[in-house]
């Protein structure tokens, strides 16, 4: 199902602030992995979990190492038909 | 009288999971002597010490399940790279365990479950992997450091270790400051015929240190909170490391009290990765001389069910840990004997060890067990020096 992408964005941004209990505006569109202490090995892995829920992303070692910012996450959403 | 428990799996266990669910099974209970899973991973089977009641016997399948469902649920297969593969050199042509026979010699004594004294022949040998491991430390220039064997529970917390590894705590305290408590102490305590000893219970003062489960934490707690020095640093040392892995402890492949020596990197992403790889590039050679078959491959460490899946995919997907694994002919096997490791920034961030540009540094290390490595090396090559490579042959002899 295509989202508008600011709807995807904010939708993004809310996932992240949910999987590592983060107030959503510590979200920000620059974020990377490594950015907040909650982004951490346990913290990734629980957006990716989230992440599979939401869009049906695969967990794979290449999502796994590559969906590592909010840029990585919406480019990797929008080319796989979210957007 | 001794017992068995067959269980199916509430999920059908992965061939990429049976071992490591295997070895956790070693946690579930104090009844279980052993645990065995079928290849095809659709059967558990529980040996146990007694029978149990039937009530005991639901609560032991209800903890085995949460095993199971635990590290399968959702588990993600990890990516095996293969680095090096030199596991079909001929070796030395031994195909027996070399531990009975140390044991009849008198080269290898057990003190305790997964304690052991090495005689001179694994004393000598150990030496020479040392000092193998010390000129790979010299040609990085790695800085000589010493640490203790007490390691503080604080600092342990603060780098997630009681959720990562609890079921392989190893604790240290002693008598309280009390003279009552001295005095009651002297007087009662006592070794039951098990070997625990039965002492009165406020006899002893809160856990406030712990025996170290490796060498390089040390070095990263002697770092923490300021910015490091000179914006890098290579250090080496060898240390007693302490994990107890329960019924999983059986002679020197899995040892309660063992030995490693370690290589450091700390700085940029870049030097740590770079040295890793020089590291392991350099220690083919070492292995290549004296002809030991061996693999390097990734792999994971053994983090307990709560964070395995999880730990385990993230390490497999960002490439963090690469183990040596020698073949241990006697039973068609390989062994860990060493590992090749990057952390990220794990500790620069828990630590605050910061850069020059105020970023936190990435650490790495590369990992020696000696106990292992002498194992692994008499497992293929035997007891009799006459057959070992000459170059250790004469440097022992």
């Amino acid at each position: 199902m295509e989202i508008d992408p600011t709807q995807l964005t904010e939708q993004v941004r809310g996932l992240l602030a949910e999987a590592l209990h983060v107030p959503h505006e510590a979200v920000t569109d620059g974020l990377a992995f490594g950015d907040l202490p909650e982004w951490d090995s346990m913290g990734h892995m629980e957006v990716m979990v989230l992440l599979e829920e939401r869009y049906g992303v695969e967990i794979s070692a290449d999502t796994i190492a590559n969906l590592t910012s909010v840029e990585g996450i919406l480019a990797y959403l929008k080319e796989n038909g979210h957007a | 009288m001794p017992d068995t428990m067959e269980i199916l799996p509430s999920l059908p266990i992965p061939a990429h999971l049976v071992g490591e669910v295997q070895s956790k099974l070693a946690y579930v209970d104090e009844a279980v002597a052993r645990g065995d899973v079928s290849p095809a991973g659709d059967q558990i089977t529980l040996y146990l010490r007694h029978p149990l009641e039937s009530e005991l016997r639901d609560s032991l399948q209800e903890k085995v399940q949460r095993v199971v469902t635990s590290m399968v649920k959702g588990a993600f297969r990890p990516k095996v790279l293969v680095l090096e593969d030199f596991l079909d050199r001929p070796a030395g042509g031994y195909t027996a365990d070399p531990h009975e026979e140390l044991l009849r010699r008198g080269e290898l004594s057990q003190e305790a479950n997964g304690v052991y004294v090495l005689g001179p022949l694994l004393t000598r040998l150990i030496a020479w992997f040392e000092a193998r491991f010390m000129e790979l430390a010299d040609s990085f220039g790695a800085a000589p450091y010493r640490f203790p064997t007490l390691i503080p529970a604080k600092y342990m917390e603060r780098v997630d270790y009681f959720s990562a590894f609890p079921h392989s705590l190893s604790f240290a305290t002693h008598l309280r400051t009390d003279l009552d408590a001295i005095d009651r102490f002297a007087q009662e305590a006592a070794c039951n015929h098990q070997g625990e000893l039965e002492a009165p219970s406020d006899s002893f003062a809160p856990f406030r240190t712990l025996l170290s489960p490796a060498v390089c934490y040390h070095l990263y707690f002697s770092l923490a909170d300021r910015p490091l020095p000179g914006g890098q640093v290579v250090a080496t040392a060898v240390g007693n490391c302490f994990r107890h892995e329960a019924i999983n402890l059986v002679s020197l492949e899995r040892m309660w009290n063992f030995t490693m020596r370690e290589v450091i990197f700390v700085g940029p992403k870049e030097f740590v990765l770079d040295n890793r790889e020089t590291a392991r590039q350099r220690m083919a050679k070492v292995f290549e001389e004296i002809g030991l078959a061996y693999r390097v491959e990734s792999a994971n460490d053994p983090f307990f069910i709560g964070e395995f899946r999880k730990q385990v995919a993230f390490q497999s997907a960002f490439q963090l840990k690469y183990e040596i694994r020698a073949r241990l002919p006697f039973k068609e096997a390989t062994l860990a004997v060493g590992s090749y490791n990057y952390h990220q920034d794990f500790f620069g961030r828990k630590l605050n060890i910061t850069l020059p540009d105020g970023s936190p540094a990435h650490t790495g290390c590369v990992a020696f067990g000696l106990e292992r490595m002498a194992y692994a090396f008499l497992a293929q090559f035997g007891l009799d020096p006459h057959y070992w490579p000459e170059t250790v042959q004469n440097s022992i002899a």
